[in-house]
């Protein structure tokens, strides 16, 4: 039997932030994971992208926060972990989408977002060859960026060793065994904990792991194809994210990373559920097609890899960070919706203060997250 | 021009040469050769310069895999190894990550490609052909694809003639020759379809393959079964030095020289004693290239011992029990060191001989190309593997293996057929390793003709005793398959075909002329560099020399491309004469002193991202990797090949950091297998 102050289960987008934050309060902190490393589920599948600009104050308020954090990574810590201050852009080539993202920017402006729309001719500054034909204009957040999952994954992975957190890999749990109101003893195929506080940040997994104790959690999740291309030299500054729906997809985004590669995701539609990660034959063709549409200097790029990842949807498409009534130490936070890597770090401090201090700064945050929502509003910008 | 212009066995014709510039200097080339063999037979021998430490890279893979000899052709980033050679082009040395030309011409064309067939047989090779051949006799309709622009795999590099048996497997044809044979066969069969230059990209969970074609077009293809008759890649090996230019592997060596008769080197060095290291040597030789020697680190060679002898007797040495220290240069291979191993495998730089060479090949094994094939099972797709993808073998059990592959897919879908029972025992017998080696007999010579067999080691080769006349040899039954050593009784007609036929070159015809003198005729391949009445270097089975013996005369046979040169000498040498010594022994000298600097943290594992042995190992350690994904971090893997380089060195460089590689979790592989550009994948028309 290990005891712990807090168990979090998987060492993802999620878990690994926060068990860096917790331990750093001096919190004794386990991760349990059934992977070989960090960041072996939805993480590594994640393209980079960071950006505050949602349509919600919750998640503009931690994805701001996460900006703040991989911004002075370098500095805090000294661990590069490629953060490119590019920006989004969302050019926009049709007036019903204009109208819509018109209206949005009022919204995110009240809540402080750095976000306008710009001339045709801007954007073609910042994505110089960018479809010119038809293009009313865009909206552009500068704040907003991208990030190496890769080097993030392994950026907390050593913060949180280094801060004294136990990571157990190659670790299953089988189950939660629930006494009353409280979860008595987290049991893997390996080892028994007992914890003041169990973290769900199971990602794609969490029905699984919440069905252990009888809950019932809308987290259904649904795959997303990505891909990366050989390196250029820099000619693409933001993220670019086209959001015209198109027979088999809806919208698709890519971005110049560091090292110099194309990376590009595209929403599949109608939707493929289910846990399955191999590839279909019918991404490339499609996404690639939008893309060279959109940017036509794109098709003498070389596609040198694809995968397909999973978002962990929610019913309303924002996630679950939730204390359940019916369980007196389990906090969830589950169901990112894709957005995991973007809102892990920022989420993760968070979490921290108030798991450790107890404040109720957030609670506002808390209560848009909450599992007792109706989960039938919808986000206006996916 | 580094160029072959005369070569004993493949036709060296000179053809017309078109001009091309490299950095704005014109220069020649044969249109249509690739464009690194055209740059090579300039004398250019670097291509790309690498982000990373400014690092020249020389031609690697040959193969289309790695991304080494990118240049920038007309202004696009090519792989030059591919790209065919057109009158007029502009080539650029790439100096680290290229520009994204501006072509900004809006999107006019888009088109899903689909194809459909019964099998999918992806490899062109001895195993990929014989098994569409027998899918499409059985009217199946069959697509075979190929990533090189010809049929025949790795046959087309073997200018050498077959072992096995000439029932089952054409032996003692030539391997050029024999995918010459099997192509016109599958060609004849209409329900067979053929693609080359075109590579699989992807094996998709819908059962469908993404092809790449012609560097230009990409394709879907729906199949209900899939042969993966993929072959083989060299295996890489870490060594100070490892990433210059000029260390590639043998098989890219036999392209360049083979298939593209350039001369891509003065002097060549080899790492490895297997056939593939054996037969290298032997192709240098007969490109005019000097092998100057043969560094092996166990204590007895691994190829065919009739290939070793061969090797011994034409002047090249085998350094048994060596490693390899490392290759130096000024941004190329300008001298290789080897030592002597302790009992560590540990080199004892005491022991160091260097050699003063320009090119260092590696062929320390091949593993199978069977990712196809393990995505396709994954899947649960009906899937086979044959040749060197199912188990790494001649070329001759592949064929073999190939027609089997075939029959038992033809099964799995539903039709009748009976493969015959003595199949699977001949494929096991095909794909052998050598086995006991008997001491030779002493004979004693008459006035008549006889044949000397040095064939003294158990191979699966028997053609000598199908092609005798007046069947007088005969296979010694111990085993009682071909794994037999032939022996001669009775008598002999001096027809010559046990001489010509023999792949070891381990037969030669004797006779007596008086007391004191005999004659001997001895197979050669290669262009004589003597006259009849020269007296020239006669050696033994085993290479030591015996002494120079009179040419009385020099024949050469057409159908099998050999010369057999007669010579006069000493009754009592005549029955140990096994060959003629082509690389006089200055050759292979190495230099008085050894000139090295042994770094051995100067090793590199990830050639496309030139990531260093001492930076992987420290960041095991720091970072606890307990997960090959993890190493992605520092860019291991992550370049244009895929890690197909450097996944096969990490049970090493873990084992150097302390971690067991059993515990370790392998890395993850993911489409695509090839790079694939943009407009390929839409079928975007180019040039409009």
């Amino acid at each position: 039997m290990k005891k712990y102050d807090v168990v979090i289960i998987g060492a993802g987008s999620i878990g690994t932030p926060l068990s860096y934050y917790l331990t750093k309060k001096g919190v004794e902190t386990a991760v349990i994971e059934k992977e070989a490393s960090v960041g072996r589920g939805q993480n590594r599948s994640a393209i980079g992208g960071i950006r505050a600009t949602h349509s919600d104050p919750a998640k503009i308020w931690v994805c701001q926060r996460t900006i703040d954090i991989v911004r002075r990574m370098k500095e805090e810590h000294g661990i590069d972990v490629d953060w490119l201050e590019g920006g989004y852009l969302y050019p926009i080539y049709t007036e019903q989408h204009e109208t819509k993202l018109k209206k949005l920017l009022k919204i995110q402006k009240q809540y402080g977002l750095n976000i306008d729309w710009i001339t045709p001719d801007a954007i073609r500054e910042l994505a110089p060859g960018i479809n010119r034909e038809g293009l009313r204009g865009g909206t552009y957040s500068s704040g907003d960026g991208s990030a190496s999952p890769l080097k993030m994954a392994d950026a907390y992975y050593m913060l949180a060793l280094n801060a004294g957190v136990d990571f157990y890999f190659k670790e299953e749990v089988l189950s939660l065994r629930r006494n009353g109101s409280r979860i008595e003893e987290v049991v893997t195929h390996k080892n028994r904990y007992q914890a003041g506080l169990i973290v769900d940040a199971s990602g794609a997994h969490a029905r699984k792991i919440e069905k252990m104790i009888g809950l019932n959690i809308p987290v259904y999740p649904d795959s997303h194809e990505a891909g990366i291309t050989e390196p250029v030299k820099p000619f693409l500054k933001p993220m670019i994210v086209d959001i015209r729906p198109e027979k088999g997809s809806a919208n698709y985004y890519f971005y110049q990373n560091k090292e110099g590669q194309v990376v590009f995701c595209i929403t599949l539609n109608p939707k493929i559920p289910g846990l399955d990660t191999d590839s279909s034959s019918i991404f490339l063709p499609m996404v690639i097609k939008r893309m060279v549409n959109l940017y036509p200097r794109l098709r003498n790029l070389r596609v040198r890899r694809t995968w397909r990842g999973l978002y962990p949807m929610t019913p309303d498409g924002f996630p679950i960070v939730s204390f359940p009534k019916e369980i007196d130490n389990l906090l969830l936070t589950v169901g990112m919706c894709g957005q995991g890597f973007m809102i892990g770090p920022g989420l993760g401090e968070m979490l921290a203060e108030i798991i450790v201090d107890k404040t109720d700064q957030y609670n506002e945050i808390l209560d848009q997250l909450t599992l007792y929502r109706s989960f039938r509003g919808d986000e206006i910008l996916k | 021009m580094k160029r072959i212009e005369k070569h004993p066995i493949l036709p060296a014709e000179d053809r017309e040469k078109v001009a091309f510039t490299y950095n704005g200097v014109v220069m020649y080339g044969y249109e249509g050769e690739p464009v690194s063999s055209a740059l090579i037979a300039n004398g250019i021998k670097t291509f790309a310069v690498h982000e990373r430490g400014d690092a020249p890279q020389g031609i690697y893979c040959a193969n289309g895999q790695c991304g080494h000899c990118t240049l920038i052709i007309d202004g696009f980033p090519l792989k030059s190894c591919v790209t065919p050679l057109k009158p007029g082009i502009d080539v650029r040395v790439m100096r680290h990550r290229p520009e994204l030309p501006a072509d900004d011409r809006p999107l006019r064309h888009y088109e899903k490609k689909e194809i459909s067939c019964d099998v999918l047989v992806v490899g062109g090779g001895p195993s990929g052909l014989t098994a569409a051949i027998e899918l499409a006799k059985l009217d199946f309709s069959v697509l075979l694809i190929d990533d090189k622009e010809n049929l025949g795999g790795k046959l087309l590099l073997q200018t050498h003639k077959f072992f096995g048996s000439i029932a089952d497997c054409y032996a003692g044809t030539r391997g050029v020759d024999i995918a010459v044979l099997l192509e016109k066969e599958l060609r004849s069969y209409e329900n067979a379809t053929i693609l080359t230059d075109t590579s699989v990209a992807a094996i998709y969970k819908d059962r469908r393959a993404g092809l790449f074609i012609r560097n230009k077009n990409y394709a879907i293809v729906d199949f209900e079964g899939m042969i993966v008759s993929a072959g083989a890649r060299e295996k890489s090996l870490i060594f100070p030095g490892n990433q210059l230019p000029g260390v590639y592997g043998a098989g890219a060596f036999q392209t360049l020289v083979n298939r593209d008769l350039i001369k891509s080197s003065d002097r060549v060095f080899i790492v490895g004693s297997g056939n593939v290291g054996l037969i290298a040597a032997y192709h240098a030789l007969q490109a005019g290239i000097d092998a100057v020697g043969i560094c092996e680190i166990l204590d007895s060679a691994s190829g065919y011992k009739v290939h070793v002898d061969k090797i011994k007797r034409m002047g090249t040495p085998i350094y048994l029990g060596h490693t390899i220290v490392s290759a130096e240069g000024d941004s190329k291979v300008e001298r290789v060191t080897i030592a002597r191993i302790d009992k560590n495998f540990q080199p004892l730089l005491e022991t160091a001989k260097t050699f003063e060479v320009d090119t260092l090949l590696i062929a320390v094994g091949l593993s199978p190309v069977d990712e196809f094939y393990d995505m396709a099972k994954k899947f649960g797709f009906t899937v086979m593997k044959a040749g060197d993808a199912n188990e790494i073998a001649e070329a001759s059990s592949a064929m073999f293996g190939g027609k089997i592959a075939g029959l038992k897919m033809a099964k799995k879908m539903g039709k009748e057929v009976r493969i015959d029972n003595s199949f699977s025992e001949k494929a096991k017998i095909l794909k052998s390793r050598p086995g006991q080696i008997f001491p030779s007999q002493e004979i004693v010579l008459t006035k008549n003709f006889r044949p000397i067999i040095f064939c003294n080691e158990e191979i699966p080769c028997n053609p000598c005793t199908s092609v005798c006349p007046v069947d007088s040899i005969r296979l010694n039954p111990k085993l009682g398959n071909i794994m037999d050593i032939p022996i001669f009784e009775n008598e002999c007609t001096g027809c010559q075909k046990c001489v010509l036929i023999c792949p070891g070159l381990a037969i030669t015809l004797a006779r007596k002329i008086d007391d004191q003198w005999a004659e001997v005729l001895i197979p050669h391949e290669f262009i004589p560099d003597f006259e009849v009445g020269e007296k020239i270097p006669l050696m033994s089975q085993e290479g030591d020399f015996l002494e120079m013996g009179e040419t009385l005369k020099i024949q050469y046979n057409k159908k099998h491309k050999t010369r057999l040169i007669r010579v006069r000498a000493s009754l009592k040498n005549a029955t140990k004469i096994a060959g003629i010594q082509v690389q006089r022994p200055s050759g292979a000298h190495p230099l008085p002193e050894p000139n090295f600097d042994y770094a051995p943290d100067h090793s590199t594992v990830c050639q496309c991202e030139m990531v260093p042995v001492k930076e992987i190992v420290d960041y095991i350690k720091k970072h606890h990797v307990s997960d090959v994904n993890q190493l992605k971090k520092i860019r291991v893997g992550m370049g244009a090949c895929g890690g197909k380089t450097c996944s096969i060195l990490l049970p090493r460089v873990f084992g150097m950091a302390g971690v067991n590689w059993s515990e370790v979790a392998h890395g993850t592989k993911r489409p695509l297998s090839v790079e694939v550009p943009m407009y390929a994948i839409i079928n975007e028309k180019q040039g409009e």
